[in-house]
């Protein structure tokens, strides 16, 4: 198993993709530090400049990535079947259910990775930021929850897009549906219809990420550990079914 | 080292199409083994399913009794090169080769005395997006030598490939057979597989249609005679009444296994117009349209 983690590991290290990706991560990282910290004490922000939460609220910025970490799953699988790599993949192991768990272990591990320099960048932007309008600074308990919510919600992202693309097989019908998904439905589900939002996995992230009044103004998010269960939750049930759905079909 | 391998009443359907049907053929080793069939007569999905990509409606295929399922070590127990094999077009070669040997736990040093085997080493840096068909070809032919296997398994590998590369694969997998080895090879280039085959398996529509050594299928061929006439249907008929069974071998062209003389004289005799009236040479050709050609509406 682990030779085969290290070859879907080298898959994604000997291609451009990932290091693309991280950059857009980055980016996306920081356009929501800067956003979070600079409309803070203006009319519509639920955050005061003096709010305690204003870091552990900046930082959570570092989970802007998780919808990166989603297309690049999607695009591991889909890409096996768009340019017939499969074929090999499942020459060298026969027993298909290996590769597919080998390619979930290495889109978390990449999860991971993408998560401690999202975060790095959104602790120090967030801290310099703030430092530089002369605000206060709260580096209490909830901001290290925030960073292990981060993590979270990287590393199961990736195993999610993996499933959608086994799911979906379109590479581009995936992605867009995804986009779609992420950036119109969750949002306007977890704003306007809170008690619907918060069991799809953009509510649960934003549980875990302690978003609550940032992003509902209407209702209740489930709590931090409810969130968290029903994102593992998500991302398992989603891996069974792309197993299920990979591992039969006929490579012709 | 030696394997053999077996097809066993091997069928796939898909949907309404009946793409093999039935195939039972037993692969030597120490031998090359051609196999042949026209365009859509199933070669590609009997070897895929071989292999284990293709799920068979039934029927079993085996290594030495071990589906490829079971093979502990696939990589270095069957070395497979098929068609539209997929390579990433932004992986360099050498890349390419590294993820399947570290995915197989080869050592990696493999990778480079693969590439040099089949003459990619200047080019193991680049990309595969710029490839030629040839080249991707030889990369294909690297990654089913990495595990040094006794068999190999190898659908169409002269395809793309230029003069030198065809001679090269003909001296290479004559040699990997003198080595013990099982080499299965598919091909419809027939003066290819002439020079390169002991054994043949002929497929046509999904079925078996010939088993048996290269010399037998070949002097099959030679002592007959090749007509061409407009009114094929009538002269078969009149053949079949005379016990001289006539074979297709195109539209409007028979193989009969008689003389020359007996034939025209039979012609004659009904008023038969012939176009074209000669001794058959002999050879894999002729073998193969009429076999193949038979199975045909
Ligand atoms: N995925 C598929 N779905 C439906 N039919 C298929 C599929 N794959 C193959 N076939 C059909 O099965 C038959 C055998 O195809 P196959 O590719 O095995 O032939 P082949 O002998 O390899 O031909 P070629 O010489 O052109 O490579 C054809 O009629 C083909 O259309
Ligand atoms: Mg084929």
């Amino acid at each position: 198993m682990t030779a085969l983690v290290r070859a879907e590991l080298l898959k994604l290290r000997t291609v451009k993709l990932p290091l693309w990706l991280l950059i857009t991560t980055l980016a996306l990282v920081a356009l929501g530090v800067v956003a979070t910290v600079l409309t803070a004490g203006t009319e519509g922000s639920p955050l005061q400049r003096d709010d305690p939460d204003l870091l552990a609220r900046a930082v959570a910025s570092a989970s802007s990535g998780n919808v990166v970490v989603l297309i690049l799953g999607i695009l591991v699988l889909t890409q096996e079947f768009r340019f017939g790599t499969a074929t090999p993949s499942f020459l060298v192991t026969p027993r298909r259910a290996r590769v597919l768990v080998a390619k979930l272990i290495a889109i978390a591990a990449t999860g991971v990775v993408f998560a401690v320099v999202s975060a790095v960048v959104a602790v120090a932007l967030s801290a310099a930021l703030i430092g530089l309008r002369g605000d206060p600074l709260t580096w209490d308990g909830t901001v290290l929850q925030v960073l292990l919510g981060v993590v979270l919600v990287m590393v199961l992202y990736g195993p999610i897009g993996i499933a959608v693309g086994a799911l979906v097989r379109n590479q581009i019908a995936a992605v867009v549906g995804a986009l779609a998904w992420m950036f119109i439905v969750e949002q306007l589900l977890v704003a306007l219809l809170p008690e619907v939002g918060r069991w799809t996995p953009g509510g649960a992230s934003t549980a875990v990420l302690q978003l609550g009044d940032v992003a509902t103004t209407r209702g209740e998010l489930l709590p931090v550990w409810g969130g968290a269960l029903l994102l593992v939750a998500y991302a398992v049930v989603f891996s069974l079914v792309a197993a299920r759905l990979t591992l039969r079909r006929d490579l012709t | 080292m030696a394997t053999t391998v077996r097809l066993q009443g091997l069928t796939k359907r898909f949907g309404g199409t009946l793409a093999v049907d039935d195939l039972t053929a037993t692969v030597h080793p120490g031998r090359v083994t051609g196999f042949l069939g026209p365009n859509g007569a199933g070669k590609t999905t009997t070897l895929r399913m071989l292999l284990g990509l293709v799920r068979p409606t039934s029927g079993t295929a085996t290594f030495d009794g071990r589906p490829y399922e079971e093979l502990v070590a696939p990589t270095r127990e069957v070395g497979t090169l098929l068609e539209a094999t997929g390579f990433h077009p932004g992986r360099s070669a050498r890349d390419h080769l590294r993820v399947l040997a570290t995915a197989a736990d080869l050592p990696v040093r493999r990778t480079d005395e693969v590439l040099d085997q089949v003459g990619l080493t200047d080019a193991a840096g680049r990309k595969v997006g710029g490839f030629s068909l040839g080249m991707r070809q030889r990369l294909g032919l690297a990654a089913s030598l990495l595990g040094d296997p006794p068999v190999l398994v190898l659908d169409e590998p002269a395809n793309g490939l230029d003069p030198q590369g065809i001679r090269w694969l003909r001296g290479f997998l004559r040699g990997l057979a003198e080595q013990g080895r099982t080499v299965l090879v598919s091909s419809h280039v027939l003066p290819e597989v002439e020079q390169t085959a002991d054994d043949v398996l002929v497929l046509a529509a999904g079925r078996l249609v010939r088993a048996g050594t290269l010399a037998e299928l070949q002097s099959e061929g030679g002592g007959g005679t090749k007509v061409r006439t407009p009114d094929g249907e009538r002269f078969v008929e009149l053949l079949t009444a005379a016990g001289l069974p006539g074979r297709w071998l195109g539209p409007e062209e028979l193989l009969v296994q008689a003389p020359p003389a007996v034939v025209g004289e039979l012609a004659a005799e009904h008023g038969v117009v012939l176009h074209r009236l000669a001794e058959a040479a002999g050879g894999l050709e002729d073998v193969f349209l009429s076999l193949t050609g038979q199975v045909r509406p």
